[in-house]
């Protein structure tokens, strides 16, 4: 790929490509024009199609880079934790202070009381976690957490139907189906593999009929769906199973395909006939929980079964919820009964992932001292290789904060006394915030890697400046898996005293006595290694020079096409090399609340839970356009755009005496934050959102005036594993004058 | 005289705002007041029946521009060779000395002040620079659902039609805009 013409007229300006790297759906080119070491201005993929065109945040970059609240210089907490108040020391001085307290930690505790709070804000494969991962490896190991927030339900269930996460087709696929249903999937703002709203766009321009299924009227919804059909939080589950209900009565399933490549169809069919538990699981049923009208139900089933090849892409969102793993697993039991798996036009629902760019398929284990000898834990599918590490000394990412306060007296694996955080804003992204505040004040060391002073690295003991990717060079697979790679060359110097996660812990290795562990390569012959071990990546140099390597495919992946041409020489990853309706694996952990055919479960801050007295309104913390979960919160060219606001239904605001515009407080048990509302339409009625990300911001009474969605949410994990982020119940009021 | 134009399919339009952010970055402009690409959203019906669509809003370059008519000292002109309607700063009074008079007669709002005193006018000018070195404007390059697109008029129109209204716009046959759309139907 060369440019066609020079960018810019400016001799001095040199154009470097690189690309996004932070934990959206994206991982797009960008190309930073940089004068006199200071990048002026960028622009995004303008080579050769499919072009990976940059959303907002990506073009928004460069205040972030030249951010006024950049860290600049090691920093040391003089306040109390949280407060915000710290002085500036040397990078020696910080590095031998992190250094001698692992070690005293290790010597007085044992390395279990390391807990590495690592997250997903960087997506290159050389920085971030990797290298802090590595490093507390080789010092004799760390407690760390599973279940991620994103997506562990919809994991869960991939892993118990298909066993592997590997279900998704790459996008230009969706333009091969006849029907599309996008359930809880709003990839207009969630990106979802760049050009997934390019293809749902041209899908319906083929005439290619698209139905939203949404608690909210989404821009995905409002820009691509024909028909949008509103559903109650919480309930995706029970309009599925009523789904499955319409198909059986009216005999409209693939029976050849069912026969052919599933187990446990009848076992299922029982259950939702009734011969289980006396309740048929009729539309009628399901209109009672879900609010939709059973014809909807009725008629979106006869269309979907009877149009083939469709698409019925169930989204994470609503698995981000208690019992969300039953909501994936009903979907994928539906793409099975109506043979929409394996052929061109249809989709498997599952976890997702198209083009396996990093995939691991290894064993089990981690390398991890910690975890060595553990048993899996009995909530796991540990015989299925490609899921979540089944490990026992592992702590559910949602019960950290409890884990944290009450250590091994409450049941946990360790007493943890440190944390080790990078790439995350811990205690704004993990839910119940105010706890996480409580756990961080517990605590007797924090170390935290940063680029911003966060709302966590306010806790931070030591605070250590990172660079941003335009100053430093990475690869970055791309998100679900789209057939590329971005290579993010270094654009610039790092700025102010900030260093890669890569140098600092080379530097700390020194000083833990490990120094090999990191060595010594330049970015470039690490990269380089990287490269070699792909098979995929012919070209090094080519795609280092051009910053993205499109790789080629002559037709759209299909999940699962071996599986279903070809069965006897390619067993689907189960344990019965089948589609498993019924899952074995599921049976043998003997708990109702994890069932081997999908149910529907109500559970707690459901709609039907006696606290909605008290607290009546659903709380949805979806992700918000203007921020990639917490980065790009303190971005102005962000900020101005659809300011961060709770959405509530004309019909609750009226009821509340609210008005658009007017400053609220929404709250439970857990907390309170205080932002305004957006009166709208667009959310269903009992329905409030406030998307996830904006920064936590108390005042002296606890109140919180960024709108940290996480104050509100419960920590709680899901059977399976979902972190509940979408099941909690709220009040809404105005805020008190003055 | 070639009248340049855009061409905004407004059926594809997510309402991502990629193409005001790159437009901010490319033209080095501050959050705030100042906005050369603007994106209304245009909200209809009541739950569970409802439309939105989405409008980018540049400046429409008209062939009969009223804030050239609107300034008192010329300092707002169209190019002769295409019809691309700029501003030069040096003549501008300012919008406390004129009130911002191109603004008051602009029935999109293309006209743009900063929050400093006595700010001058400034506004979307096609993207001039990128234009003379061949390339598409900066909104044009940026807009991931290829829903916008600018050039000569006519051959937008014989292109993409000559639709002249869409939701959230509406023609004037006294001004012209140059601009040409796909316009999103309110009944899905």
């Amino acid at each position: 790929m060369t440019e066609k013409k020079p960018i810019s007229s400016d001799d001095d300006v040199t154009i470097v490509p690189t690309g996004c790297c932070h934990d959206c759906g994206g991982r797009c080119v960008l190309k930073a024009h940089v004068k006199d070491g200071k990048i002026i201005r960028l622009e995004t993929d303008n080579g050769e199609e499919p072009q990976i065109r940059a959303c907002l945040r990506g073009r928004a970059y460069r205040q972030r880079v030249y951010s006024p609240d950049r860290l600049k210089y090691p920093l040391r907490r003089t306040g109390e934790r949280g407060q915000g108040q710290f002085e500036r020391i040397s990078w020696d001085e910080a590095l031998d202070i992190v250094a001698s307290e692992l070690v005293r930690i290790k010597e007085t505790y044992g390395n279990s009381a390391i807990l590495l709070a690592g997250g997903t804000g960087n997506q290159g494969m050389l920085h971030g976690v990797n290298p802090v991962g590595l490093m507390l490896l080789h010092f004799g190991g760390f407690t760390r957490t599973w279940g991620a927030a994103s997506y562990e339900g919809a994991l869960f269930a991939s892993m118990a139907t298909y066993g592997t996460i590997s279900t998704g087709n790459t996008r230009d696929d969706l333009l091969n189906s006849r029907l599309i249903i996008m359930w809880g999937w709003n990839p207009a703002n969630t990106i979802q593999d760049p050009g997934t709203s390019l293809h749902l766009a041209q899908a319906r321009e083929k005439g290619i009929k698209i139905v939203a299924v949404d608690p909210r009227y989404t821009d995905s919804a409002a820009t691509f769906a024909h028909q949008w059909i509103p559903i109650r939080p919480g309930t995706d589950t029970a309009m599925l199973i009523a789904m499955a209900y319409v198909i059986i009565v009216e005999n409209l399933q693939d029976q050849a395909f069912i026969d052919k490549h599933t187990v446990g169809f009848d076992k299922y069919k029982d259950y939702v006939l009734g011969k289980e538990d006396g309740i048929a699981k009729t539309p009628q049923w399901a209109e009672a929980i879900t609010t939709v009208p059973a014809e909807v139900i009725a008629n979106l089933t006869r269309e979907y079964a009877t149009t083939k090849p469709a698409a019925l892409i169930a989204g994470w969102g609503p698995a981000r919820a208690a019992m969300g793993e039953q909501y994936c697993r009903a979907a994928n039991v539906l793409t099975a009964m109506t043979g929409n798996i394996g052929i061109h036009g249809g989709y498997a629902s599952g976890f997702m992932r198209a083009y396996s760019s990093r995939e691991t398929r290894g064993p089990h284990g981690s390398g991890n001292p910690v975890e060595e000898g553990a048993p899996p834990r009995k909530d796991s599918l540990y015989k299925l290789r490609g899921g979540t590490n089944p490990n026992s000394a592992r702590i559910h990412s949602a019960k950290i904060f409890d884990a944290i306060l009450r250590g091994r007296a409450g049941g946990y694996p360790a007493d943890i006394k440190m944390a080790y955080v990078v790439a995350t804003n811990y205690i704004n992204q993990n839910p119940n915030t105010r706890r996480g505040v409580e756990a961080f004040k517990s605590l007797e060391f924090i170390v935290v890697h940063e680029q911003l002073m966060t709302p966590t690295a306010k806790f931070g003991d030591i605070v250590l400046p990172v660079n941003t990717f335009m100053e430093r060079s990475d690869i970055a697979p791309p998100w679900l898996g789209s057939p590329y790679y971005i290579y993010l060359n270094k654009a610039i110097d790092s700025l102010y005293e900030s260093k890669s996660d890569l140098e600092i812990c080379r530097e700390l290795s020194k000083r833990l006595g490990i120094p090999q562990t990191l060595g010594d390569e330049t970015e470039d012959e690490l990269l380089r290694a990287i490269a070699a071990t792909r098979g995929d990546i012919p070209d090094y140099e080519a795609m280092k020079r051009d910053g993205v390597l499109k790789i080629k495919t002559p037709e759209p992946i299909v999940s699962f096409k071996q599986q279903v041409e070809d069965p006897e020489n390619n067993p689907f990853p189960t344990l019965s090399g089948k589609v498993e309706i019924y899952c074995e694996h599921l049976a043998e952990m003997n708990n109702p609340t994890i069932p081997p055919i999908p149910n529907y479960i109500s559970h707690w801050e459901n709609y039907d839970d006696p606290l909605v007295t008290k607290y009546p309104l659903q709380l949805l913390t979806t992700h918000y356009k203007t921020r990639a979960h917490s980065t790009w919160h303190n971005v102005p060219w962000m900020r101005e755009l659809e300011p961060h606001s709770v959405w509530i239904n004309t019909a609750d605001a009226e009821a509340r005496s609210i008005k658009d515009g007017d400053l609220v407080d929404v709250y439970n048990e857990r907390g309170r934050i205080r932002i305004p509302a957006k009166v709208t339409e667009r959310i269903m009625p009992g329905v409030i959102n406030v998307s996830q990300g904006a920064w936590y911001e108390p005042d002296e009474k606890g109140v919180d005036h960024g709108g940290c969605a996480n104050v509100l949410t419960n920590d709680e994990q899901s059977p399976g594993g979902a972190v509940p982020m979408n099941t909690a119940l709220v009040q809404v009021e105005l805020a008190p004058q003055g | 005289m070639t009248q340049m134009g855009f061409y905004f399919d407004q059926t594809r339009c997510t309402g991502c705002y990629a193409c005001a952010v790159a437009c901010k970055d490319w033209h080095d402009i501050d959050a705030g007041p100042v906005n050369w690409m603007r994106v209304h959203i245009i909200e209809n019906g009541k739950f569970p029946n409802l439309s939105a669509a989405y409008l980018a809003s540049p400046c429409y370059h008209c062939a009969n521009p009223p804030c050239v008519l609107a300034c008192p000292v010329d300092a707002i002109t169209q190019r002769e060779s295409d019809g691309i309607v700029v501003v030069d700063q040096e003549k501008c009074l300012g919008n406390r000395e004129c009130r911002t008079l191109c603004l008051n007669a602009c029935p999109w709002k293309a006209p743009q002040f900063g929050p400093e005193e006595n700010a001058k006018m400034q506004k979307c000018d096609l993207c001039l620079e990128r234009l003379e070195r061949g390339q598409q404007p900066i909104c044009v390059e940026a807009c991931p659902m290829y829903a916008l697109d600018a050039g000569p008029l006519d051959k937008l129109k014989a292109k993409y039609g000559d639709a002249v209204e869409a939701e959230g716009f509406s023609y004037s046959a006294r001004f012209k805009p140059s601009v040409t759309f796909k316009p999103k139907p309110r009944e899905q």
